[in-house]
């Protein structure tokens, strides 16, 4: 469905001639390979539909005259600046797609501890000017190569040091936002004074309809800038590194350090988990490394602390006594960040955190104690640099089961997960064989804590057609089990909700069957009204979830 | 009196009350603005009359005004706007439905006052953050739901917490849950039964449909419920303070201590602020006045469960030093001002009169958000227009409280009267207007817009207003909850 | 002279990558943005974050090498796009710099952005489509042993007039055989450095000789344009043109020159030891047989040659099998070299700096493996000047950002696209070869 000539060049009048395209080699690269990617959904070879136009907007008005046009010429259009997620990609033959690269600015209040960012500024950067200022920004767990601005106006947005820094939606201050319609809103006290520090009210507040619990995955306009709060940080203006390429080591951080708990049981991790809740004690707190497998995640961070070793190396790791010792160890455990604002807070923490461990008979683990995995560890963590090691192991993965928010329902049921998946490796191929429970836990979903998540990586190869489809098995019979245990979708298939295997949108009556019937069906007849209010012309895709309301069927 | 019938079958005889006195009290409030006497008082006992009584109102377009607390009304948003209106008053629902100990939540009725909640979470060592010295009859859920700042910002992850979900019906008659708890059934039970807490407030999809009711003056819908998230009750606590004979003195200090996050309670007064908390007579207050210093903060340090005494000595001590640093002498009191008692004051509720009108009889409030390197800016525009009134600028309360762990802070000036003086009423209505108009055009942001804010705010945001107008339509279509008070 | 002891002539194990054959990197990309920002640890700023130049400046995803990865995908295995328009634009606008192999490999085992980059090229080349400013710059090596255009072979060694340099292209010979490169031997300004590294070298004691009539062009810049078969030629043309001339060692000042005979002739099977001309003298330094004896009061930012830093590692044979482990981890065994940049040659000219006395090294935030490149490379200063220069002109404002007085540079092709370019501010930095400061210093 090839644009017209008019609505083309007036796209051209609004961003100029390089800052837009309709040349194949740039629109095919703006197609998500779905099957191969964490959306891990759809034939091996689907793609999202192929954008009729790419466009670079460099300001938030040029933004608004792009929506403005989109809306008189009725073409579809979504908004994305890393793409990471499959999410950020079109649903619609008649679409254009905008890529936010070059809208990449970062302003510090540092007194306020705020920062007004664009969609460009990834969490890397963002966090780095931050650092400047003895701050750091909530970096969500997919990685500090994610936009800061899409993680809180568009998903979920909580990672490993949420704990302490909160997670993308409690962060979110001011935004300026280009409605569906072409419209722009400027929420809280930006609406009136230009001020970012609130975006909330006046009254109630209109942010509701932007962000709620996942964000509006790109549905709800573009949103050009925000202001997040910002964190305190007191560690140096730059996290000084040792080593070479490609191992980097945090140095001299003295008053972080980081730890791994063993814990005995399950049960001990729940507990465990509520005592640090209420101890206030981490700065940062995740499940991190057993993403890699129970049985090799210790030989994979020997791999990427030793940069001679590679992959192969693993069979041989394994079995090397004395990480085989170590590793079974950890079986059950969870990465720590504490951080000492003073030497007597660093000092209360150590001693909370010691008696929390007394207290549940867990301990530290020995491994992590080495000097250089600490201080690896440390730069992983609280720079979530390497998130692409998500990716590494296999070169592609998707996150299953999600299991419960309450780690008192969910820990009791992990080795029944990892039985599962671990019975999984070994009747097939598909998946790689890593010991079963490969759960990245993220120890708060909510800033304090209180809520917990859960995410079993799949690895499998994104080459291989037999693994992208024995892989996408596996999580059928996941989410089947999720099902059976009453513990809601399976987080590998939330994408199903949203776009068709073939990558297209659902249609209303899709939707309806799909959303009338929930156990609160206001969820999506408001979220329906919502839509019409704001985006009469439906030109933002499937994503945004809705079931019209009885009382408005068979109209508009 | 076809109203009256149809109440009465929806909530009984006795709780539907149309006696003049009665009906009466319900529109007293220190607002200056109009208010109109309800034709109706009702009270609802559970979520299912309240969504049968907002059908009904839906049917016959009858304004519906949702009132929980008792006592003197402060801010007159829980006054009928209009003439006609049914007044409903929640303070009779008011169970403390769950207490979860594991998972630090509460879950309440509107009806529940801070008294009834603190002694209940107190026996499983919890507290709720509470607000600066609410009146004895202050809906806990009021109190939070209307984002009133908390003394405690440090547990403010989410600009409105401690508040997590609640059961709403919204004012087209939709009864539904907000956030986690949408995601089951209405029946809490239920949910309870899977050990769902209602922990999780945002969502739970794309719409954070309790931000919907946040700030709304129930001009949304009527909430029925709450889950709240508390704290462990502290073991060792100290209330500490220091004094500033500027404002600007204590910006150094205060920043440095939200950076630090070492306070549990934190908050600015000047000394006409702090004397109208401590004194119980207007004598009292007057004298106290006079030998306060002009500022205070007050910061707290606690140990909890866990190795309190180590807790509690670092954060005393670095506080201590912070203060040092930032050339102030935190102490656990002043020679006239105990810590202790301080603290008490702050989060006890309040006597028979309002705190605030034990001075002159009667109080007007301006209050707003900004920053804390703004406050002084509004401090000296506000005396400014005080002394172009004639106003004294020495009974001028103010209070500054960082909210949402410091990224906002609200400032609050109070302007005691005598009410059975015209001259001085007259003189505070229209030195407070200024001031409300004054505040705006430097910036200061009604959040909350009571009354007149409504109208000054939201003819700064065209963009906004658009926005809650369309919101609105959506959630009360037919324009039945409290209208008349946001200005939409 | 055994003839076999030096160049055996066999390409190893692995060179005769076809574009088909990064099908599985194609699609095992998992678009980390390693290619489009400095590696997140090291990286300093949000203004100086970024490291390839060709998306830093185009924006398209198709001009990263993520996006030259789904590019490849979707010409040679899907075939959504064809060899035109934007698709060879992307290509070839692309400087080869290796900074995105760099950011690639902070987590990737498998996946080799910048060799992609170049099979690319090389497809392209082979259709012919490649710029005309390229084709001519090839056809002139193979013509005249030069891809600088109007440069003639019969020009080569006036360099050299008037030094007393050992011409080993006759009976003379000499330990080590002074490479100047194209830059350095036709350029006018560059001739006059050539000779004073030559004369600091003899300075020093060194035994130096030159080719003569043999000296060539190391057809470096043929390969990372694409034009592997005149690489490939020019490259076996210089080992036998050394074998005639008995080269033990050779000694460059050109970083390309340095990176061609160092890690592109070692996939042909051409080994030959090289060294750069600022390890050399940093050695000589060491040794104290370069004294530096005046002061010079200057405060000064170097920049690091792409071909010198991080693509100036040596090369490392190897010969194992590709293979699956734990049912879907791919990998070699045995371990399979990852060129992350680690030992390219870094230290060298910063030793050199650091011995000069009142010279002070004050760093840009992209340095070392990350550096970003001054925009020559991959060709584009020839055929796309403007966007050569917007490369050079971010460098010379980071450079700026120091509050250095000038930039040191170790390569002629960084000298020449870095000076007289205005930066972000409109104005100007000098750049000096950092031969002139030894020179100075001694």
């Amino acid at each position: 469905m090839a644009l017209t000539r008019e609505f083309y060049r007036a796209l051209e009048d609004v961003v100029g001639g390089r800052n837009i395209s309709e040349d194949p080699a740039v629109t095919e690269n703006y197609r998500c390979i779905t099957a191969q990617s964490s959306a891990h959904y759809g034939p091996e070879d689907t793609r999202t539909p192929k954008p009729q136009a790419v466009v670079l907007p460099g300001s938030t008005d040029e933004v608004q005259q792009i929506v403005k046009l989109c809306n008189k010429y009725k073409v579809e259009f979504k908004a994305a600046s890393t793409f990471w997620a499959a999410m950020g990609f079109i649903g619609s033959d008649n679409a254009i797609q905008l890529d936010m690269i070059r809208m990449d600015s970062i302003e510090v209040d540092a007194k306020n501890m705020l920062a007004i960012v664009e969609p460009f500024a990834v969490g890397g950067t963002v966090q780095v000017e931050a650092m400047k200022n003895g701050l750091t920004c909530n970096i969500a767990g997919v990685g500090c190569s994610s936009s800061t601005l899409a993680g809180s106006s568009g998903w979920v947005g909580f990672g490993p040091s949420s704990i302490f820094t909160g997670i993308a939606s409690e962060n979110l201050l001011g935004a300026e936002w280009v409605l569906p319609d072409g419209e722009i809103i400027r929420t809280g006290t930006l609406g009136s004074d230009g001020e970012w520090f609130c975006g909330e009210g006046p009254g109630p507040s209109p942010r509701a309809i932007f962000r709620g619990w996942t964000g509006t995955a790109g549905t709800m306009g573009v949103c050009t800038k925000i202001a997040i709060r910002l964190h305190p940080w007191p560690g140096p203006k730059w996290i000084p590194v040792r080593g070479t390429a490609p191992l980097y080591m945090a140095d001299g951080l003295d008053n972080v350090r980081a730890y791994t708990i063993c814990f005995p049981s399950w049960d001990a991790y729940a507990e465990g988990f509520r005592l640090l809740y209420e101890a206030d004690v981490c700065y940062l707190a995740h499940r991190q490394f057993n993403m890699f497998g129970r049985d090799i995640k210790t030989a994979l961070v020997e791999i990427f602390t030793h940069p001679e070793k590679q992959f192969c190396d693993i069979p041989a790791l394994v079995e090397d006594p004395y990480l085989k010792e170590q590793n079974a160890d950890m079986k059950i455990d969870v990465q720590i960040v504490l951080a000492g604002f003073s030497e007597r807070d660093l000092d209360y923490k150590e001693k909370a955190f010691d008696a929390i461990l007394e207290q549940i008979g867990a301990h530290k683990s020995e491994y992590y104690l080495q000097q250089d995995i600490e201080d690896f560890t440390k730069l992983y963590l609280l720079r979530l640099a390497r998130k692409n090691y998500n990716y590494t192991l296999c070169s592609s993965y998707e996150g299953n089961f999600g299991l419960s928010a309450n780690v008192f329902v969910a820990a009791p049921l992990m080795e029944e997960a990892a039985a599962l998946k671990k019975k999984w490796e070994q009747t097939h191929t598909g998946v790689a064989a890593v010991g079963g429970d490969s759960d990245m836990g993220s120890v708060s979903g909510i800033g304090g804590g209180g809520t917990t998540g859960w995410e079993f990586f799949v690895h499998f190869d994104g080459f291989d057609r037999d693994s992208i489809y024995d892989s996408k098995a596996h999580i059928d019979e996941t989410a089947a089990w999720m099902k059976e245990k009453g513990l809601g979708a399976d987080f590998g298939r939330w994408n199903t909700e949203v776009r068709h295997p073939d990558g297209y949108n659902y249609t209303q009556e899709e939707h309806d069957a799909m959303y009338s019937k929930i156990a609160q069906p206001g969820l999506a007849t408001y979220q329906w009204k919502i839509r019409e209010a704001f985006n009469p012309n439906h030109l933002t895709g499937s994503y945004y979830k809705t079931a019209t309301p009885p009382e408005c069927k068979g109209k508009k | 009196m076809a109203t009256k019938d149809s109440l009465k079958t929806i909530l009984g005889n006795a709780n539907v009350i149309d006696n003049p006195d009665v009906l009466a009290s319900y529109a007293v409030s220190h607002s200056f603005d109009k208010n109109f006497k309800p034709w109706y008082v009702v009270k609802p006992k559970d979520a299912e009359t309240v969504e049968k009584l907002v059908a009904f109102a839906n049917e016959t377009k009858t304004p519906l005004v949702p009132v929980s607390s008792t006592g003197v009304k402060l801010r007159g948003d829980s006054v009928p706007g209009v003439p006609e209106a049914v007044v409903v008053d929640l303070s009779g629902m008011d169970k403390i439905l769950n207490v979860n100990r594991q998972q630090r939540m509460v879950v309440i009725e509107p009806g529940v006052t801070y008294d009834r909640l603190s002694a209940e979470l107190a026996k499983q060592n919890m507290v709720i953050a509470g607000s600066l010295k609410p009146k004895k009859g202050q809906s806990v859920l009021t109190d939070i739901v209307e984002a009133v700042p908390r003394l405690n910002p440090m547990i403010q992850w989410n600009f409105f917490d401690p508040l997590r979900c609640a059961e709403v019906t919204w004012g087209d008659g939709t009864r539904m849950s907000t956030g986690e708890a949408a995601g089951g059934p209405l029946d809490l039970k239920t949910q309870w039964g899977k050990q769902q807490w209602q922990v999780q407030y945002m969502g739970p999809w794309m719409t954070d449909y309790f931000r919907l009711v946040t700030q709304a003056q129930g001009s949304m819908g009527i909430v029925t419920w709450a889950s709240l998230k508390t704290a462990v009750k502290p073991l060792i606590h100290q209330l500490y303070v220091a004094e500033a004979d500027d404002l600007a003195d204590l910006e150094g200090f205060v920043y440095k201590a939200m950076w630090t996050r070492f306070p549990d309670e934190i908050f600015i007064l000047n000394n006409m602020q702090l004397a109208s908390l401590m004194g119980k007579t207007q004598a009292e207050i007057e004298s106290l006045k006079e030998v306060l210093p002009p500022w205070i903060v007050a910061a707290s340090a606690a140990g909890r469960e866990l190795i309190p005494e180590v807790r509690f000595e670092a954060r005393s001590k670095d506080l201590i030093d912070i203060a040092q640093a930032s050339g102030l002498d935190l102490k656990e009191g002043l020679s006239n001002l105990s810590g202790r008692a301080l603290y008490q004051e702050a989060t006890s509720t309040d006597g028979d009169v309002y705190w605030k009108d034990l001075y002159a009889g009667s109080h007007q409030n301006v209050f707003f958000l900004t920053q804390l390197d703004k406050t002084g800016v509004f401090l000296r525009a506000v005396r400014e227009i005080a002394e172009d009134f004639g106003y004294p600028t020495e009974d001028i309360g103010v209070y500054i409280q960082p909210k949402h762990q410091g990224s906002s802070y609200h400032m609050e000036f109070t302007f005691p009267y005598d009410p059975d003086s015209a001259k001085q009423t007259a003189r505070v209505q229209d030195l407070t207007e200024s001031v409300s108009v004054a505040v705006a055009d430097l910036g200061g942001y009604y959040s909350r817009p009571y009354g007149k804010w409504a109208g000054i705010q939201l003819n700064k945001d065209a963009q906004s207003l658009m926005a809650l107008k369309r919101l609105q339509k959506i959630f009360d279509p037919n324009d039945v909850m409290n209208p008349g008070k946001l200005a939409i | 002279m055994a003839k076999k002891s030096l160049f055996d002539m066999k390409p190893v194990k692995g060179y005769e990558k076809k574009l088909e054959d990064f099908f599985p990197m194609e699609r095992r990309c998992s678009n980390c943005l390693g290619c489009k920002f400095v590696p997140f640890e090291k990286i300093k700023s949000n203004r100086f974050g970024r490291n390839c130049p060709s998306v830093w400046h185009y924006n398209f995803n198709t001009y990263s090498a993520r996006g030259r990865f789904q590019l490849g995908q979707n010409i040679i295995e899907d075939g959504y796009v064809k060899f035109e328009g934007q698709a060879l634009d992307a290509i070839f606008n692309c400087q080869a710099c290796g900074a995105c192999d760099v950011g690639c490999k902070v987590t990737r085992f498998n996946l080799e952005p910048l060799a992609h980059n170049i099979a690319l090229k090389e497809r392209a080349v082979e259709k012919g489509l490649a710029p005309v400013e390229l084709k001519a710059a090839a056809n002139s090596l193979t013509k005249q042993k030069t891809m600088l255009p109007d440069a003639k072979k019969a020009n080569r060694a006036d360099w050299a007039a008037g030094l007393k340099l050992k011409d080993v292209s006759g009976k003379e010979t000499a330990e080590y055989v002074f490479f100047p490169g194209c830059q350095y031997a036709y350029d006018p300004e560059l001739q006059k450095k050539a000779k004073t590294y030559v004369k600091v070298l003899q300075k020093a004691g060194v035994d130096l000789g030159y080719l003569g009539k043999l000296d060539m062009c190391c057809g470096g810049r043929a390969k990372q344009t694409g034009f592997r078969e005149e690489f490939e030629a020019e490259a076996h043309a210089n080992a036998a043109a050394w074998e005639k001339a008995g080269v033990v060692k050779i000694v460059t000042p050109c970083s390309d020159c340095y990176h061609a005979i160092k890690r592109q002739y070692a996939l042909l099977g051409i080994k030959v030891e090289v060294v750069h001309a600022v390890e050399l003298i940093a050695d000589l330094v060491k040794a104290k047989k370069l004294k530096f004896k005046k002061t010079l009061d200057v405060a000064v930012t170097y920049h690091d040659p792409c071909h010198l830093g991080r693509l100036g590692e040596p090369h490392e044979d190897w010969n194992g099998t590709e293979k699956k482990i734990l049912n879907q981890v791919h990998t070699w065994e045995p371990p399979r070299p990852r060129y992350a940049g680690t030992y390219g040659i870094y230290d060298a000219p910063r030793e050199i700096l650091a011995a000069i006395p009142g010279v002070r090294l004050i760093e840009m935030e992209r340095i070392r493996e990350n550096s970003w490149c001054c925009g020559a490379g991959g060709g584009c200063s020839v055929f796309n000047p403007e966007y050569s220069d917007a490369i050079a002109s971010e460098r010379v404002t980071e450079a700026q950002a120091t509050g250095a007085e000038a930039i040191v540079t170790a390569c002629p092709w960084c000298e020449i696209n870095l000076t007289g370019i205005e930066s972000d501010n409109g104005t100007y930095l000098d750049v000096v070869d950092i031969i002139d400061l030894v020179a100075k210093a001694l």
